[in-house]
């Protein structure tokens, strides 16, 4: 097969492309000699449809940016809204949010491990985090009446109160034990370090020249985590995770570490939660708010890197402009660099593995 | 923060403070390229364009250090031909954020690898973020 070049185009319809990615790939025999992602395929005008919708309205939007992390895009766009009318929250309400992201890091994480291991070829492992997964949405299904697109927050708060803390608890017992099982499973089966180890070798200097943030800079091997300076996560403890692997099989290490971690701010948040009993209505009427003209730019440690929400507002009902930053928008863009040089075999396990979601991509 | 931002708006001659964020005027490219060697901003975060009709398109390139962990804003508002220097060489990830830019408000990035439509199909007619843009195209 030496010398034997063909363009071959991988999805949008492929299942390992995690929704609608398209990848044209250019090959040299095996070895993938160019690579060209094509994205737009879910492209729905997120920041066309803000201009012309009053804040209210856009709300349930935003958790469709990422229907895995819906909670995240939430938080988002009402914490732009409470720091343009400079709203301080509650104890009680800062603990539930926090409750609540970290839930939806450990199930998108989860969701993540199940199809990341499908991808390479194990089929079970995606039924175990599933499994897992399942809990948490339950509970995210009870408190808001939805599984995945929540539209729980409010601007100032939540939509109501939250209650049957139990299930969170019963969540915090089963969780770790499931995750030695992953471990004992999963992390040092020799197939799977085979497929993964020394693969989509990511340096960490090309990651930040990427604009790469979350899980895939940190397994690089560079320390970033806006949770530290973020100032809903203050008072919690928790580790960040970095390893120094820099390969695919140091990414899958990561997530696994980041559920743990994620557990443990959880326990937190559920003990900051029963400590501040007051619960405290949201005092904006979100009919025709306003914000004062001006910039508005939040930052947010969502599951796949630095999200941020950026808003100009002309103090109309809807913002002037609205701008949304994701973290897979990047990794996909790092699909030129990080395919080039590798088999096409292993394509799929290297992009698998930056966790990229494409209604995140597209908008 | 505040030192640092000085501090550039001395050495860079073509430039002006306002609210904490450097608004240039002219030579685009090799001030990014500047402020990336010499002060450490070694991540673009994002570029964000921003259509200010008559006032013509401006663009924020949103630069981060890693080092010393602050933010620094660029802005720069591009005349009425629309063109502006493309940052790719310099930052990889511009080339996903310049090519949003050229499809949703046509703005043209002189020397960028693969400029083309991103979202929309190449024979959309209009850029839709533009304000002047009509829906029913």
């Amino acid at each position: 097969m030496n010398n034997s070049r063909l363009k071959l185009n991988l999805g949008p319809q492929h299942p390992s492309t995690h929704g609608v990615l398209r990848l044209v790939l250019d090959l040299n025999g095996e070895k993938i000699t160019a690579c060209e992602p094509d994205v737009g395929y879910l492209h729905r005008g997120m920041e066309k449809m803000a201009e012309k919708l009053s804040y209210i309205q856009y709300l349930p939007l935003v958790d469709r940016i990422d229907y895995l992390a819906g909670f995240f895009y939430s938080e988002l766009f009402c914490r732009s809204i409470e720091n343009a009318l400079e709203i301080e929250l509650s104890n009680r309400i800062k603990a539930i949010r926090v409750m609540l992201l970290e839930l939806n890091r450990i199930a998108s994480h989860l969701l993540w491990i199940g199809a990341f291991l499908m991808d390479l070829g194990a089929v079970s492992p995606f039924f175990y985090a599933f499994r897992e997964r399942e809990l948490i949405l339950q509970y995210f299904e009870k408190i808001s009446g939805q599984r995945m697109m929540n539209n729980y927050f409010v601007f100032g708060g939540l939509r109501h109160d939250i209650f049957d803390l139990d299930d969170v608890e019963e969540i915090l017992r089963i969780l770790p034990e499931k995750i030695i099982d992953y471990e004992n499973i999963i992390t040092e089966n020799p197939i799977f370090i085979q497929r993964t180890a020394q693969k989509g070798i990511l340096e960490a200097s090309d990651a930040i020249n990427y604009g790469i943030t979350g899980v895939n800079l940190r397994t690089s091997g560079f320390n970033f985590d806006l949770r530290k300076t973020d100032k809903l996560y203050d008072g919690y403890e928790f580790d960040t995770v970095v390893l120094e692997n820099k390969d695919s099989w140091g990414r899958y290490k990561a997530r696994v570490l980041e559920i743990k971690e994620s557990i443990k701010i959880v326990a937190q948040a559920v003990a900051n939660i029963k400590t501040n009993t007051i619960y405290e209505a949201t005092k904006i009427k979100p009919v025709n708010l306003t914000i004062p003209e001006g910039e508005y730019c939040s930052e947010i440690e969502a599951p796949r890197g630095l999200a941020s929400c950026f808003i100009i507002s002309d103090g109309n009902k809807a913002p002037y402009r609205l701008k949304w930053r994701t973290g897979s928008y990047y990794a996909v863009n790092l699909l030129r660099k990080l395919l080039v040089g590798t088999y096409i075999n292993d394509a799929i396990a290297i992009a698998g593995s930056l966790d990229i979601i494409l209604p995140e991509v597209d908008k | 923060m505040k030192a640092n931002l000085y501090d550039i708006q001395n050495i860079i001659s073509n430039c002006v403070l306002q609210d904490d964020k450097i608004v240039l005027k002219s030579d685009l490219h090799n001030t990014i390229g500047l402020i990336k060697k010499n002060y450490g901003f070694d991540m673009l975060k994002e570029i964000i364009a921003i259509d200010h009709q008559k006032d013509g398109i401006e663009l924020m390139y949103r630069l981060y250090s890693t080092e010393n962990e602050e933010d620094l804003v660029i802005s720069y508002t591009l005349s009425t031909s629309n063109e502006a220097e493309s940052v790719t060489d310099i930052f990889s990830s511009a080339i996903a954020d310049e090519r949003e830019i050229y499809d949703l408000f046509g703005v043209n990035f002189l020397n960028h690898e693969d400029l083309k439509r991103l979202y929309m199909s190449e024979n959309w007619q209009g850029n839709p973020l533009r304000k002047d843009y009509e829906q029913n195209n």
